[in-house]
């Protein structure tokens, strides 16, 4: 599944000669833009993550799942949606009543990617404090560590395997966005390869330009191993002693709600203003979601499935192997669904423009989103419990049943969260894959966007937001009761 | 009871079945087709499942597809996809009385029909700029200085890259270069949407915009929301928000004013070509004309249809627009080349 999309793209690239532009002065500047922009974004959400993270496993920050909720909901925003929201905020018709100023260019772009990958590695992070075994800080502190020697030595080496998993994916998707750079203005190496295939209608120069994207990450790939492997960390059976905040609760929590408004909450008002003009019927938007759910609900499931034993085999066997799960998500959306679309037509073409199919793309487009933090919570169990699981007498099954599973439950949530999130947001893959009539809230959300007719946008965007919003809800608020 | 039974079987044969169905893969938004597509079906009993997309997407998946293709007709956006997919052979002849219906636009092949009109056009923030300095020749356009950087353009988007087509087929290939490099030494802003663009015009950050006159009118007057108008309907969309926007006519027949069309064809591989065909007739029958123009504020392919006010009437677009020659569209790798060799697209 993941080998065809490539073999295609090979075949696709040899199909005619690489564009002159290829190495040109425009595209070095293009690929520039884009690692600036990555190694900005991975920056400013790993801040923007971390104090997050810690506030919810670490203190005593009340409504602690709340907060979690809220740190996540970005990712139930399409980010297109969010620079929409951004520019008609600006703009003298502002939803608001209030003109903000206009962002763009590489600070705006900047701000927007920030605000919509943080979750990433909040989430990742989040896993990790909570499998830090505290003991170990105990010990350091006391051997005489001061605390910013503990959380360098200790907590930070333990973290290493979130903060690359996370961290990959938000570059991953700094690299494959366009909405956002389009946007607001600011081309990386992602517009060079929509230009020749929606612009120039030259799929040939389209796949060299994502063979030239793979080579991009190829790096990325080798530094998220450096860092992102097993560490020797035990991990922890009991709650960490939380920091009591005392005065500092009230600023804690006003660092949660100015994220929340940075982030989810101002394209919320403008949608929430617009659905207010909006004059569309219920029916609709019931029958876009139920779709939606129905490709995205049992995607989750097929991702989740196929990426317990990648990271497994990762972890344990060979390090490295669960990678080529990276490989689909590396290339465009619209040259992987060309892609899954031709093996089709030539392996089953009963599958072509099935739902199942469209399903079966989305597992293995965001198989990442699953492999990354199953991957970090792999690495924080000690191998000396199954062992002791085989010692007595239990198959490898039963081990990975009982003993495995309950301790990734957070990892699977995390896993679960994402893959189900982006789906339900896809849109390339759904253009081109699914049966014609499947239309999601995506395509419905979008294709009013694009036609500046956001009112009518509005209530299946709001439709997106709660379905998304909702199933993280479920998961985070109503985790851990018996704790 | 035999010819009960021949009754039935025929009624509900495949061919039959069949028949009760068209596949559409439409380049043009959700928004501006669905309505069409459920009145069509309304009409004729006739299920309509649409596959959406960008003209070049569907393009690729057509030719990935090749005879196994389940579409039956290609609604594109632009002329230059609509040629693309006539020099691929796609196509297969329509019959004269789909083609003769519209009043100008039919390809010599016969093989598509102009569907509704766009003009690309000057769009200006009337509360920065006085009208009166503005050109009456878009090749004048470099000459204003004092809009320097102020002035946004699209050099990715396909309407743009059909005018430099023109112009280059019109004014010949230096007087495309040199209006090029002079607009370049403007400092344009470049987008890579209209919507962004104009929401940009209006909020005061650019003073002039190069686009197509309806994205102005969507933003002023709305889109194509709620159902369907009926025939007898007279009503006009009324403005809403009170956006600064305004539309600057370039002299009559200059290329700034440049006619596009929209269109479609059916396909070669289609498996409902007569369903196909009473689509396209639907769509140029006045009741979807009038919707078109109405509701998406593009103008009229067929003769005698009202237009709203604001726009005024499609004889009037179309004695502004300046007379092509067809194959102009059709050389996008030479537009390409030169928006290449000035480092703009």
């Amino acid at each position: 599944m993941l080998a065809l999309p490539l073999l295609h793209l090979a075949a696709t690239a040899a199909d005619g000669s690489p564009p002159n532009a290829l190495f040109g002065e425009a595209n070095l500047r293009l690929l520039v833009h884009t690692l600036a922009l990555a190694g900005g974004v991975l920056a400013g959400a790993l801040t923007l993550a971390a104090p997050l993270a810690w506030l919810v496993t670490r203190t005593d920050l009340p409504a602690r799942r709340l907060a979690t909720l809220v740190g996540l909901l970005p990712l139930a925003v399409p980010g297109y949606l969010t620079a929409y929201a951004l520019l008609a905020l600006a703009g003298p018709a502002s939803p608001l009543g209030v003109r903000l100023p206009r962002l763009e260019g590489y600070p705006g772009a900047w701000l927007a990617l920030v605000l919509y990958t943080y979750p990433y590695l909040f989430l990742a992070l989040r896993a990790g404090f909570a499998r830090l075994d505290p003991a170990l800080e105990e010990a350091a502190r006391m051997l005489g560590h001061r605390p910013g020697s503990i959380f360098l030595r200790v907590v930070l080496p333990g973290l290493f395997p979130a903060i690359a998993g996370g961290g990959l994916l938000v570059v991953l998707h700094v690299f494959a966005d366009f909405g956002v750079v389009s946007l607001m203005r600011y081309p990386t190496y992602s517009y060079a390869i929509y230009r020749e295939l929606a612009g120039a209608y030259d799929t040939a120069a389209a796949a060299w330009l994502a063979m030239g994207l793979l080579t991009l990450v190829a790096p990325v790939l080798w530094l998220e191993a450096r860092l992102g492997g097993p560490s020797s960390v035990h991990p922890s059976h009991r709650n960490p002693p939380r920091v009591r905040l005392g005065r500092a609760r009230g600023l804690a929590q006003t660092l949660f709600l100015l994220v929340f408004a940075a982030g989810p909450g101002l394209p919320l008002v403008a949608l929430l203003a617009w659905a207010g003009q909006a004059r569309s019927a219920l029916g609709p938007v019931a029958g876009a979601l139920l779709r939606a759910l129905e490709a995205s609900l049992p995607a989750t499931g097929l991702a989740l499935l196929l990426a317990l034993p990648l990271a497994y085999l990762g972890v344990r066997y060979r390090a490295g192997l669960e990678r080529i799960a990276y490989l689909g998500f590396s290339i465009p959306p619209l040259v992987f669904g060309l892609a899954v679309a031709t093996a089709s037509l030539r392996f089953a073409p009963w599958l072509y423009q099935s739902v199942p199919l469209l399903v079966l793309a989305y597992a293995a487009y965001f198989l990442p989103e699953a492999v990354a933090p199953l991957k970090a919570g792999l690495a924080r169990i000690p191998t000396r419990l199954e062992e002791a699981s085989r010692t007595l007498g239990r198959g490898p099954l039963e081990t990975g049943l009982r003993v495995l599973l309950p301790l990734l439950k957070p990892s699977l949530q995390t896993a679960l969260v994402l893959v189900f999130l982006s789906g339900l947001k896809e849109l390339p893959l759904t253009l081109l894959l699914a049966p014609p009539g499947f239309d999601t809230l995506a395509l419905e959300v979008f294709t009013r966007a694009e036609e500046a007719q956001f009112a009518a946008a509005a209530p299946y965007a709001l439709a997106l937001f709660l379905a998304g919003g909702g199933m993280a809800g479920v998961l985070f608020l109503l985790e851990g009761k018996k704790r | 009871m035999v010819r009960i039974l021949l009754l039935l079987l025929l009624t509900f044969s495949p061919a039959a079945l069949a028949a009760r169905e068209v596949v559409v893969y439409t380049g043009r938004s959700k928004a501006l087709v669905e309505p069409l597509i459920q009145r069509f079906t309304a009409e004729t009993g006739i299920r309509v499942r649409v596959r959406y997309g960008r003209d070049a997407q569907l393009l690729a998946l057509l030719k990935a597809e090749g005879g196994r293709s389940p579409a039956d007709l290609f609604w594109a956006n632009a002329p230059g996809a609509l040629l693309l997919a006539e020099r691929r052979g796609l196509f297969a002849q329509l019959p004269k009385k789909v083609l003769a219906r519209p009043s100008a636009f039919v390809p010599e092949k016969g093989d598509f029909v102009p569907l509704t009109l766009r003009l690309r056009t000057l769009a200006y923030n009337p509360q920065r700029v006085d009208p009166g300095i503005l050109p009456r020749s878009i090749l004048d356009l470099p000459r204003l200085a004092a809009f320097r950087g102020r002035i946004g353009w699209t050099p990715g988007y396909s309407s743009f890259q059909d005018f430099v087509s023109a112009l280059r087929a019109e004014r010949g290939e230096a007087a495309a270069y040199d209006w090029l490099r002079g607009m370049k030494a403007l400092a344009p802003r470049a987008y890579t949407g209209n919507v962004a663009m104009l929401l940009d015009l209006a909020s005061g950050r650019i003073d002039l915009a190069l686009t197509n006159h309806y994205y102005v009118y969507q933003l002023k007057y709305g889109g194509p929301e709620g159902d369907f108008e009926g025939e007898d309907e007279e009503e006009e969309s009324p403005p809403r928000g009170e956006l600064p926007l305004a539309l600057h006519p370039f002299a009559p027949g200059d290329p700034g004013n440049l006619a596009l069309f929209t269109g479609a064809g059916v396909l070669k591989t289609a498996r409902h070509p007569d369903a196909a065909q009473r689509l396209l007739a639907f769509l140029l029958a006045p009741e979807a004309q009038r919707f078109a123009a109405q509701r998406i504020h593009e103008y009229p392919v067929v003769a005698g249809v009202r237009t709203p006010a604001y726009m005024g009437p499609a004889s009037r677009a179309l004695t502004l627009a300046p007379r092509v020659n067809f194959a102009a569209f059709g050389d996008l790798e030479g537009t390409l080349r030169l928006l290449r060799s000035l480092d703009l697209f």
